[in-house]
Formats: structure tokens, sequence, C-alpha cells
């Protein structure tokens, strides 16, 4: 086994253990902890492929940016470790079915896949560099790229419009 | 193309007219954009086939006419806002805005030769539709309906994403030629990974149209919304969603057919049946309309499963004729409901319709056109709307499905017949409704078209 591999499967391991450990734990704060740490996994696995731009912006973005904007309501919203008393057990019996069954599907479908076989001679190093991301932005997918500002203004407008106060509303 | 240059641009034009002291300019100015990118839209009607962009978007007739109705549905809808005249919390530039931004969305899901603009497209239409849902902000149900639909719909979103992933996963290519021809290469060995994919995608286009299971967010958002709001997400997001899937099924997995007909099939004919029989046990009025969108949607759903040569006409005019009903159906609920408020809400209730013919024969004769054609009886748009899907489905030999969809259509008979009821048999004490010159012509132009297209069905073809 060569080392990429078995770093390969060191960091899918780490994934999966970590974003198990989001679910299962009590706390949010553990909770949002333990999604970081599999950001960061997951950035690892984008090195992996070739993809350091991307690794890079995984981390700045959602581990940084969001992560703390994440730990930061949950601090606000000051949240105790509550037993969850609401949910019943059909509730959960349906949720383990229908999770469940996507997990077969998926893993049958990964199963029955032939995965692309890997030619060292053909590596091209430069795949993930911001440069040719770039090249392919701005060029084949222009017009998504364009359009995506609209998506943002929408998210822009809509955050002030119900975010403004109103008149006669409490001041805080 | 055009449509969708013009309307993102002239969205900014609309917030920027917000800045002025007076707000009545802004809804003449909306709906002279609304003009303008209609106009913009026929500039390409001679073109034929039409790429943009490396492949990116891409126009046709079928493209240019589904725009044509996207763009009609929201002038009706635009001009019954009255411009939020009467409401001191309103903020009309906000709404104008992001209805146009919209429907720049609607566009890309109706044109879209990428799944990444499937997906750009989507996520543009319904980003807008959360906010338009909680633009009440000091209604409470307004509230709840707004964070319900941005949770299950970004959930949605991400199952189609992941969809997308994997589609792109198996065939190498996110372009729907692309994957059209890894379709046809690989049609002796299936490739589960696309199935996979192909089953995530439709789970999430199916939450946008709310087909079930899928659709446990309707009753609630289009309940909790504003009416107005409501008529746009029934009428403009249904169609928008359709003729995505219309394009995604018919272009790209066309050479599949036998995987995803059975699926698309089941839930059809689950769709059919807890959209029409949960309708029956609603005493709001909105709220049975919530559920009628629900069965409209298992109605097109039909006509996509059986995606014979005739599907296209079919979804078009259905979709049309769905479209002008609903909007009359609103435009009659919104004035009535105002003026028997409850407590300072709008009453949408059965009862709020008690005596409306007597002092408002026009409301009420609106009022039955869009429930008979919604019903699907002959001599109005609805019916045609109906005969198509069915006489599709025959074409595939799907008797089951039409029996059920028979049926149901029954049963749709007796919910939507009881405001009619309410309104002529049963005594009220509704007072004159006064309602906006501009207003009655959108009511009455919708119920006229209604009925045109009811009598003559194959001037809609003559058109295209």
């Amino acid at each position: 086994m060569n080392p990429t591999l078995s770093f390969f499967y060191f960091l899918s391991f780490l994934t999966i253990l970590s974003a198990i450990m989001v679910v299962v734990s009590r706390s949010p704060i553990h909770s949002v902890l333990y999604l970081i740490l599999t950001f960061f996994c997951l950035s690892g696995h984008y090195i992996l492929l070739n993809a350091q731009f991307l690794a890079a912006v995984n981390i700045i973005v959602y581990a940084g940016a969001i992560m703390v904007l994440f730990l930061f309501v949950i601090m606000f919203l000051n949240m105790k470790e509550e037993e969850e008393k609401f949910r019943g057990n059909v509730t959960k019996i349906a949720a383990a079915i229908v999770g469940g069954t996507i997990f077969i599907i998926l893993f049958g479908a990964y199963r029955k896949t032939q995965v692309g076989t890997y030619n060292p001679y053909e590596f091209k190093s430069q795949t993930g560099m911001v440069e040719s991301l770039g090249m392919v932005l701005f060029r084949d997918y222009l017009l998504p790229f364009e359009l995506a500002s609209v998506l943002f203004l929408i998210a822009m407008v809509g955050a002030v419009m119900l975010g403004k106060r109103e008149i006669g509303e409490r001041h805080f | 193309m055009y449509p969708i240059v013009l309307l993102s641009v002239l969205g900014i034009v609309v917030l920027y007219l917000g800045f002025l002291k007076s707000k009545s300019i802004l809804l003449p100015a909306t709906l002279l954009f609304l003009v303008v990118a209609m106009i913009g839209n026929f500039f390409e009607w001679n073109d034929g086939e039409l790429l943009y962009f490396k492949g990116m978007f891409a126009v046709n007739k079928l493209t240019l006419t589904f725009n044509a109705i996207v763009l009609f549905s929201a002038f009706m809808i635009v001009a019954m806002t009255q411009g939020f005249q009467d409401n001191e919390e309103a903020q009309p530039a906000e709404y104008f805005a992001l209805m146009l931004f919209s429907l720049v969305g609607a566009f890309m899901m109706i044109g879209f030769e990428n799944l990444i603009m499937l997906f750009l497209g989507v996520e543009i239409l319904s980003v807008a539709m959360y906010v338009l849902t909680g633009s009440d902000k000091r209604n409470l149900r307004s509230n709840e309906a707004a964070l319900k639909y941005f949770l299950m719909g970004a959930f949605a979103t991400g199952i189609m994403l992941f969809g997308i992933a994997l589609l792109y996963g198996a065939s190498g290519s996110f372009s729907l030629n692309g994957i059209e021809s890894f379709v046809t290469l690989n049609q002796r060995s299936p490739s589960y990974l696309l199935y996979a994919g192909l089953l995530l995608v439709l789970i999430g286009m199916l939450f946008k149209v709310s087909a079930a299971p899928f659709h446990f967010w309707t009753p609630d958002v289009y309940d909790g919304a504003p009416s107005i709001f409501t008529a746009f997400m029934a009428t403009i997001v249904k169609t928008a969603g359709f003729a995505a899937l219309f394009r995604l099924l018919s272009h790209s997995f066309s050479g599949i057919y036998d995987f995803w007909w059975p699926t698309l099939s089941i839930l059809t004919v689950l769709t059919l049946l807890v959209g029409n029989i949960i309708a029956v046990y609603q005493d709001s009025f909105k709220r049975m309309l919530a559920y009628s969108s629900i069965s409209h949607a298992g109605y097109l759903l039909i006509a996509l499963t059986s995606m014979t040569k005739q599907t296209e006409n079919a979804i078009l005019f259905y979709s049309m004729a769905y479209s002008f009903a609903t909007i009359c159906a609103f435009g009659v609920l919104i004035p009535v409901a105002r003026e028997k408020s409850l407590e300072g809400r709008p009453n949408e209730s059965y009862e709020a319709f008690n005596g409306l013919a007597k002092n408002n024969p026009l409301l009420a004769f609106v009022l039955t056109v869009s429930m008979l054609s919604l019903a699907g009886i002959p001599l109005t748009a609805g019916f045609w709307g109906k005969f198509f899907v069915f006489s599709s489905a025959v074409e595939r030999e799907l008797v089951w499905m039409i029996i059920v969809a028979v049926l149901m259509s029954a049963v749709g008979i007796y919910y939507y017949f009881r405001v009619i009821m309410a309104a002529y048999m049963k005594e009220g004490d509704t007072a004159t409704i006064r309602i906006a010159p501009f207003y009655k012509i959108v009511l009455i132009a919708a119920t006229l078209l209604t009925i045109l297209f009811g009598l003559a069905p194959g001037l809609f073809e003559a058109a295209m």
C-alpha cells in the first residue's frame, strides 16, 4: 500500500468519524467543532485530488467564516444541553428507514460502478490551480458565473428587506 | 436570452426607483418592464434553435412559449398587487425587484442546457420565493411559512446538487447533450451511478413542484404566505419546474425511459390521491387551493410519465390553463378575504364567500369560471388541458393511471363546487366590494382567455 492510499484511508476514516460525531454529540458547540474537523478533512481530500485552490477556499469560507457565524449564533442563543423530548419513536424509525434506503441505493450504485483508471503519464499538475480554474470559469462557465450575481443580489435584497426595523418596533 | 438580460438589469432599475419619494411610479414601471421583456422574448421567435455561451442556454419555440406563459402570468399577478398602496408596511420596490429577478431564475430553468444553469435557476427562483413568503413580517404564520420553506427547500436543493454531482461522476459532463450521448452509448450496460443521480435530481425537482411525497411544505407555505405571492408561487414556480423536468427527461434521459417511468408513475398516482383527497377536508379556501395545486402537479406528472410526442403540447397547454385559472381564483380571494377580515387578518375560509353572487356578480362569475376550469369542465381551458394530458397517456397505454386520474377529477369537482355553492346558494352579507378598474380588467381578461381556449384550443397550437 503506497503512502497516498494509506493517507486517503486515514482521512476518510477521520471524515466519517467526525461527521458521525456531528450528529451524535449532545452539545451544539461540540457538533460545530466536529463539523470544522469534517471540513478540514474534506480539504485534505481536495488536496489529494489535486485541487489546491478549492482546498484553500473550503477552509477560508466554510471552516473560517461560516463556522464562526455558527458558533456565534449558538453562543448568542445560549443553548443548554437539552434532552430531545419532542421527537417520537415513529419519526426516528421513519428517518432510519429513509436514511438506510438511501444508503443501500448509493452503496449498491458505487459498488457496481467501474472507477476510471489512473494514468500517471497524463497527469497535469496545474489542473486545480487558480489559473486553469479561472480559464474554465471565465470562458466556459461565464453565463452561470455572471448570473450567480443575480442570486446574491436577491439574497442581499431579501436580507435587508426582512431585517429592516419597522416603525414602532423595539429598539435593542 | 433577451428576457434574462433585460430583467436582470431592469430589476436593479426597480430597486433604484424605490428611492423616489412617490411609490406610485413603481407599479406602472414594473408592468412596463414586463412588457419590454415580453417583446424581447419574441425577438428570437424566428431564429430556430439557438445556443448561447458555449452551450449553456438554449432558445427555441418551446422555451419561448414557456417564457411567454410565465411572463404573462407575472404581468397579471403584478397588476393585481395594486402597488401595495393600501399597506403602510409594504416595501413595493423590493417586492417587484424580487419578482423580476425570480423570473430570471424561471427562464434559466426553462431554457437550461447545462445542469449548472438548472441549479442556479432553481436557486434564484427559490430564494426569491423564500423571501417573498416571509414578507408579511408581523404575521407569525408568514414567518413560520418562510422558515419552513427555506429549511426544507435548502435540503431539497442539497439533494438535487448531490444528484447533479453523481450525474457528472457517471457521464463526465454537466451538459444535457453530454449526458444524452453517454446514455445512448451505455444503453446496454446500465450505469447505476447515473440512475442514482437521476433519482436524486428528480427528488429535488419534484420537491419544487410539490409532488407527493415531497409535498409536506406546500399547504403551510401557501397558506402562510401573502395571497398575492402564493399566486406567484402556484403559477410561475410550477410552470418553470415542469418545463425544467420536461427538458431534463425528454432531452437527456429519454434513452432510459424504462428505468424512470415506473418510479414516476407511482409518484404520479400518489400525488393525485394525496392532493385531491386531502383537499376535500379543508375548511379554508386558500388551503384547498394549495392541495389543488398538488393535485394539478399530479395531472402534469401524467403527461411527463407518458412522455410521448403530445407531452410537450399537453404540458404547455395544461400549465397555461392552470395558471390563468389559479390567478383568477386568487384574484377573487384577495378582495373577498380582505373585505371579510377576522381579527385584522384576511378571512380565507369558505364562509367568506357566502352570498357573494348577490352584490358582486362579476367576482362570482370569475370565481365560477376559474373553478370550472380547475375542475376540468368542458368549455373551459382546463377541460382541454386534462384532455391533452389524458390523450398522451392513452397513447402510452397507461389506462390504469387514467382511471385513477378520472376518479380523482370527480373528487375534485366536489371541493371546487363547494365555493361556487357558497357564492350562489348560501345566504351571506357580502357588501359590494369595490375593486380598481385595472384589477377588473385583469380578472376579465384571464376569464375570457380561459373561456376562449376552452372553446377553441386550436388557437393555442396555431399561435405556436
